[in-house]
């Protein structure tokens, strides 16, 4: 910095000073009455920008329909999703002596099956096997799912859901889109990948999720849908060394609903990994 | 050999000396930019004017060819020139150093926004490793990020280099010249070689027309005349003999200058001096040695680019910190901040304004302002005073016939570029005689082979007077050398100093009459004394006080106003006396030379070019204070300053006032006068105070008789005022004052190259009309920019507002940074550089030239109502979009608040909307890019209005015209075809997060 340059800088420096507030006139930069007349500008021009924006907002929100989503281009085809929800990637790991480890899951699936419960369900129509149940309104129901489907893994039979015994269950589901109805048969396939004696067993049996479930009304219409569930088993081997193993869900025999996207590694199939510890 | 190459050496080391202390003193001066010791460079350079270490001049011949051990008769020997060539080096001006090319790339590679940038870029490359570190499935977006700001970063660099070098480019291949010769007499033989070939020790032959190869010594001449205007400033042709005439190397008449040019006779000189140790490769030297100052446009633009880094920094941090204490993981936060970095600044911007820069240097150059230097455009639009040279940039640079006076009245001549209006009475037989003598007594001709040229543009061989009369005569009478044959020269006695008078004896043309005609012109009083009549309405009168007295008051009013005057008189020799036959003897001069017949006088001037007025006038209107400044007389300068209004017509000197009432200059008050002559002896007086106040205190200023080193001094005394100032120029040491100015101009066709390169605008057609054409187009310039940046600010806002909002109100991000980069790189682009073309908004030439320092280029009413106005308008206008996208989806405004940390968990692949259906990560990805789209579809479609807002400042749009500017327009479709091609067509790309939007419904 030369001589020059530091003068500016402190003359600057000063008529900031002077600008924030000014001894001599007791002023802030500007007379009061200016400040005011900035600030009634602003209050006003603010007021009614934010207006302006309210309101067309609200007029947006008129446009739509309170029962379905205007469009829904973007949810063609459903993501598969499993249950109980992992703490961190589709990763379950436990330990067969250590309780604790697995208590988070089965609170999980209790919570998550809670409203299949007998109780929840007594209001609910029993609908045709194998038919979509199409409503016209104005009164949606809903159809039943009885747990019994899901035999070992119901938490009837079993309140620890197979964990204790070293066959742990994980609930798949199939996301919820309005007005989808699946061609063909859907049923939901699962593999096990590793070079593992895991063996899997699917409730119900093959898997089948049942077309009477279809089509979904939405959250207004339809406040008590229950959506039908598969659930896997694994067991493992007794004499297995490597009791791991890698689990791929994928929905099968209906033409309609996605499975291969290079991007979207949910949708219409789920990859998931047990690991289970002595 | 030895012991004389000891001399030589002892000689160098004089010059060596002061180029040490230069060399040193430029070391201090970029260590410390202090003006103080500028101050004392210049004072330096004063001296060395002074203590120039050359004694060749008083050498004898004998002397100099001991001490270059050559011979003036054989020369050098091609060896011992080969020997001395290798020591020295070529007898040429090093080029002024310029910064090396990779430099200039590093710095447009860092200048500007660009290091915040690369600040943006290596964070996200960092935050992408630590991430990798975690997570190696973790996803590239910030690789890619950081990829792209480096290449945006790059690119524009590229672009800005290249920008530059295109505009340095025209000017190198302007400044080409055709290479010199010099005939040298070498191995006792004359031989032609290119001039940088010439050693300290050759003996040069120089004729007229010719260059002088290098400082040489002279040893003999014939008639040789030299023009060193461009080392001396004077004007008038010097003559060159061999004799030693003055002590100061500079005055003394045996020495003739490198890069001057001898304009007639012939002579032969000794090399004493070649290159840079030449007296001008010294004085361009020092040139260099004077700091270029920041234009204008460059402080502005810098202390734009200070108020906009401020603030994103500012912002970033702020954020940063608030986005840490709101829990946010520490790498989020660091992705936060060069969001809001790439948000606030406009990266674009600045390859714009050299776009647009550039795109006015070209509409200038074909105007025929040059513009070396590409923000110097913008500087003649600051520029408050311009100091301006006379000859050839007010005036048309020749000799022309301004008066005649005959019959005892003034008649006025056409002055203009083209005489073709004379519109004086010529029906007097006065005149008819007057023309005569006009035509024959006069030795210039027209070089032949110009038939096709017109007479103003034809080549004239002869010195300047002469050459104004033989146009003149011309143009009045046709073909002056027909004329001239039929009216056979019998006798001539040219002019010269003593006599000062020219005269010639012709037959007459008429075969009938036998006499021979005795024609004569010179000094009025000279060419009066030899008079005994005088011709009044083509009668003979006898010559008494009276018409004596008129013929006096005739001379003085002309002399008045600064005009060169000439008497003309002629006698018819009676036959008896003088037959055809009689043979004229000039050195005896058998013939009479008195009793002649007076006919009239003419008078001459350099006169302004016929477009200055109007310019001067021009620049006054525009607040613009035109000061002249010529080596010229004062009383030329002053009537010359007069013609075109840089002295107006009612104001005066403190002279002139004095004059008026009578009374000594002393007494009268000098804040009465306007106007000021003041010559360089009273600037020599003058103490730095002095100039100015009289700088502050006369509006119109003409300096006269000033040395171009004054004319720095003067420069330094109108910066002082805090002034921009424009400084015109053409001689060699010019170049400091050029370099000096915020803003040099060197003339194209007068000016020496040494003008040229310290110069950032080069007139090509030396007029000063030009200069106008640029304060104009330098103003326009600025208006517009402050509209691209008013521009392109505004969206900024709209930019930002996302990621404020992102962070404090946890709403997934309505637009991501790739996709900001396409609207300040794709989008904004063109119509931006369409505000370039915008025409003047009414005004620009009434009113006062900005001050550079109150007048900023980002002012606090520009950013406000850039920021807080429109900007923000168009951050509402983009949400209420991004809303709408989310709504129609299934996201109610209500369900996607706070919903941040769900929407990007990966994990989370069954997120329910407010109509319960369930989202996988991608599904809500692909909204959170389509939100991305219509955010920016919606900010590109604000900005069309935004862009026809910033069409006019001060106007309203109407008056305007919305079609007037059709790249507007251009700009406006390219903004939608982007942005089609960006949605449409890359739409599948997912680097780029740009996804189809629905058309219609």
């Amino acid at each position: 910095m030369t001589k020059t340059d530091k003068k500016s800088f402190n003359q600057s420096l000063a008529e900031w000073k002077l600008f924030i507030y000014n001894r001599t006139t007791g002023e802030f930069g500007r007379t009061a009455k200016s400040w005011g007349l900035i600030l009634l500008f602003y209050l006003v021009f603010y007021g009614f920008l934010a207006a302006l924006f309210s309101f067309t907002m609200w007029a947006m929100l008129q446009t739509l329909n309170d029962e379905v989503p205007k469009y829904r281009d973007q949810i063609p085809s459903p993501g598969l999703m499993v249950f109980p929800k992992p703490v961190s990637a589709l990763d379950f790991s436990f330990s067969l002596s250590d309780a604790e480890s697995y208590q988070g899951y089965i609170d999980d699936l209790k919570k998550f099956l809670k409203p299949y419960g007998l109780e929840e369900q007594k209001n609910l129509t029993d609908c045709t096997n194998g038919t979509f149940f199409e409503q016209k309104g104005p009164e949606y129901t809903a159809c039943q799912f009885p747990l019994a489907l899901l035999e070992a893994c119901s938490g009837v039979d079993d309140p620890t859901f197979g964990y204790q015994e070293g066959k742990p269950c994980i609930l798949v589901k199939m996301n919820r889109i309005i007005g989808l109805k699946p061609q063909g048969e859907p049923r939901i396939d699962c593999t096990g990948k590793s070079e593992s004696t895991a063996f899997l067993s699917t409730y119900p049996s093959n898997g089948t999720i049942d077309l009477k479930y279809f089509p979904y009304y939405g959250k207004k219409l339809h406040g008590n849908y229950l959506q039908p569930l598969v659930a896997v088993q694994v067991g493992f081997g007794s004499d297995a060394d490597v009791r791991e193993v890698m689990v791929e869900c994928k929905i099968d025999g209906s033409p309609n609903l996605k499975t291969q996207n290079d991007r979207d590694k949910f949708l219409g199939r789920v990859a998931f990994k047990i690991t289970m510890h002595a | 050999m030895n012991r004389k190459r000891e001399i030589y050496s002892v000689e160098l080391s004089g010059t060596k000396d002061i180029e040490k202390t230069d060399k040193e003193d430029g070391k201090k001066s970029r260590g410390l930019k202090n003006k103080c010791l500028e101050r004392k460079k210049n004072h330096q350079k004063e001296e060395l004017k002074k203590e120039l270490d050359l004694h060749d001049h008083k050498l004898s011949k004998e002397e100099l060819e001991t001490k270059y051990s050559t011979n003036i008769i054989t020369g050098l020997s091609s060896a011992q020139a080969a020997e001395l060539l290798a020591q020295h080096g070529p007898n040429s001006l090093t080029p002024p150093k310029e910064t090396s090319e990779i430099i200039k790339f590093l710095k447009q590679m860092v200048g500007g926004f660009s290091i915040l940038l690369w600040i943006g870029a290596i964070l996200c490359w960092i935050a992408y490793g630590i991430q990798y570190s975690n997570d190696h499935a973790s996803s590239l977006d910030n690789v890619y990020l950081g990829s792209v700001l480096a290449l945006v970063v790059i690119l524009t660099g590229v672009f800005a280099y290249y920008q530059e070098a295109k505009s340095t480019n025209i000017m190198s291949s302007f400044r080409k010249m055709i290479p010199q010769q010099a005939l040298v007499i070498r191995d006792s033989e004359k031989k032609t070689i290119p001039a940088d070939q010439l050693v300290v020790g050759d003996i040069v032959e120089i004729k007229g027309g010719d260059r002088v190869p290098a400082d040489v010594r002279i040893l003999s001449t014939q008639g040789c005349k030299v023009d060193n205007s461009s080392v001396t400033g004077e004007s008038e042709p010097q003559a060159r003999s061999c004799e030693f005439t003055h002590e100061s190397p500079l005055e003394t008449k045996n020495i003739a200058f490198f890069s001057t040019t001898c304009l007639e006779g012939t002579a032969t000189g000794m090399v004493i001096n070649t290159g840079d140790r030449t007296i001008i490769g010294q004085i361009a030297s020092l040139a260099s040695g004077v700091k270029d100052l920041k234009t204008p446009i460059a402080i502005e633009i810098e202390h734009f680019v200070h108020i906009v880094a401020g603030v994103a920094v500012s912002i970033g941090v702020i954020f940063f910190i608030i986005a840490v204490s709101m829990k946010y993981y520490v790498l989020d936060s660091i992705i936060f901040l060069i969001g809001i970095i790439v948000a606030n600044v406009p990266e674009g911007l600045l390859a714009t304004v050299t776009v647009t820069l550039s795109l006015t240097a070209k509409r200038m150059a074909k105007k025929n302002c040059l513009v070396k230097n590409l923000e110097a455009v913008e500087t003649l639009g600051s520029t408050s005073i311009i100091c301006s040279d006379k000859t050839g940039t007010l005036t048309q640079n020749r000799m022309t016939v301004a008066h005649l006076w005959f019959d005892h009245q003034i008649f006025v001549a056409d002055t203009s570029e083209n005489q073709s209006n004379q519109v004086f009475d010529q029906s007097s037989a006065t005149w008819a005689s007057l023309s005569r003598i006009i035509t024959l007594c006069n030795r210039a001709e027209f070089r032949p082979g110009q038939e096709s040229v017109p007479i103003m543009k034809k080549i004239v061989v002869g010195d300047a007077s002469e050459t104004a009369l033989l146009k003149f005569s011309e143009v009045m009478l046709g073909n002056v050398m027909d004329i001239r044959k039929r009216n056979r020269k019998v006798a001539e006695i040219p002019f010269n100093s003593t006599n000062k008078f020219q005269l010639s004896i012709h037959e007459t043309e008429d075969p009938d009459d036998k006499r021979f005609l005795v024609v004569m012109k010179g000094a009025p009083e000279r060419v009066l004394e030899k008079c005994s009549t005088i011709m009044v309405n083509g009668q003979e009168q006898p010559l008494d006080r009276s018409t004596a007295e008129a013929f006096h008051t005739a001379y003085m009013e002309l002399g008045g106003i600064g005009e060169r005057v000439l008497g003309f008189c002629h006698l018819y020799l009676p036959t008896d006396e003088f037959p055809e036959t009689y043979s004229f003897d000039v050195d005896a001069m058998n013939f009479p030379t008195s009793n002649f017949c007076f006919v009239g006088l003419l008078s001459m001037i350099d006169p302004p070019r016929s477009t200055v007025p109007d310019a001067v006038t021009k620049c006054r209107s525009a607040g613009i204070k035109v000061i002249m400044v010529t080596g010229d007389h004062p009383i030329t300068a002053k009537a010359i300053a007069k013609s075109v209004g840089i002295i107006s017509a009612n104001s005066e000197t403190v002279e002139d006032i004095a004059k008026r009432l009578n009374l000594p200059v002393e007494q009268v008050n000098k804040q009465d006068a306007k106007a000021a002559v003041v010559t360089g002896m009273e600037l020599k007086d003058m103490s730095p105070e002095q100039l100015d106040e009289l700088l502050a205190n006369h509006s119109e200023i003409v300096f006269a008789r000033t040395s171009p080193q004054q004319k720095l001094i003067i420069v330094e005394g109108c910066q002082r005022q805090d002034a921009v100032v424009a400084v015109t120029g053409d001689g060699v040491n010019d170049s400091p004052a050029l370099k000096k100015a915020d803003i040099g101009i060197a003339m194209g066709i007068a000016g020496s190259d040494a003008a040229k390169n310290a110069a950032d605008m080069v007139l090509l057609d030396d007029n000063f009309a030009s200069i106008v054409t640029g304060v104009e187009e330098g103003r326009l310039i600025f208006d517009n920019l402050k509209k691209t940046i008013a521009y392109t600010l505004t969206k900024n806002i709209a930019e930002l507002c996302p990621f404020l909002i992102y962070i404090i109100a946890g709403l997934p991000l309505p637009i991501g940074t790739i996709t900001i980069l396409f609207i300040d790189l794709g989008t904004d682009i063109i119509p931006s550089i369409a505000l370039a073309y915008e025409k003047a908004e009414s005004d620009i030439m009434n009113r006062k030239p900005r001050h550079k320092k109150k007048d900023r280029l980002v002012n606090a009413p520009l950013a406000l109502y850039s920021y807080l106005h429109i900007g923000l308008m168009q951050a509402l206008g983009a949400f209420v979009t991004y809303f709408t996208v989310y709504a129609q989806q299934g996201f109610l405004p209500s369900a996607i608040l706070h919903l941040r940390v769900e929407w990007e968990n990966d994990n989370v692949n069954d997120l329910e909307d407010s109509y319960g259906q369930e989202w996988t990560r991608f599904q809500r990805k692909y909204l959170e890019w389509t939100g991305y789209t219509a955010f920016f579809v919606s900010i590109m479609i604000q900005q069309i209005a935004d862009l026809i807002i910033r069409k006019t400042r001060r106007n309203s749009i109407f008056q305007q015209g919305l079609f007037r500017n059709k790249v507007i327009w251009v700009g406006i479709a390219s903004q939608i075809i982007i942005a089609l091609i960006l949605s449409y067509g890359l739409g599948t790309i997912q680097a780029l997060n740009f996804t189809m939007l629905r058309l219609v419904g």
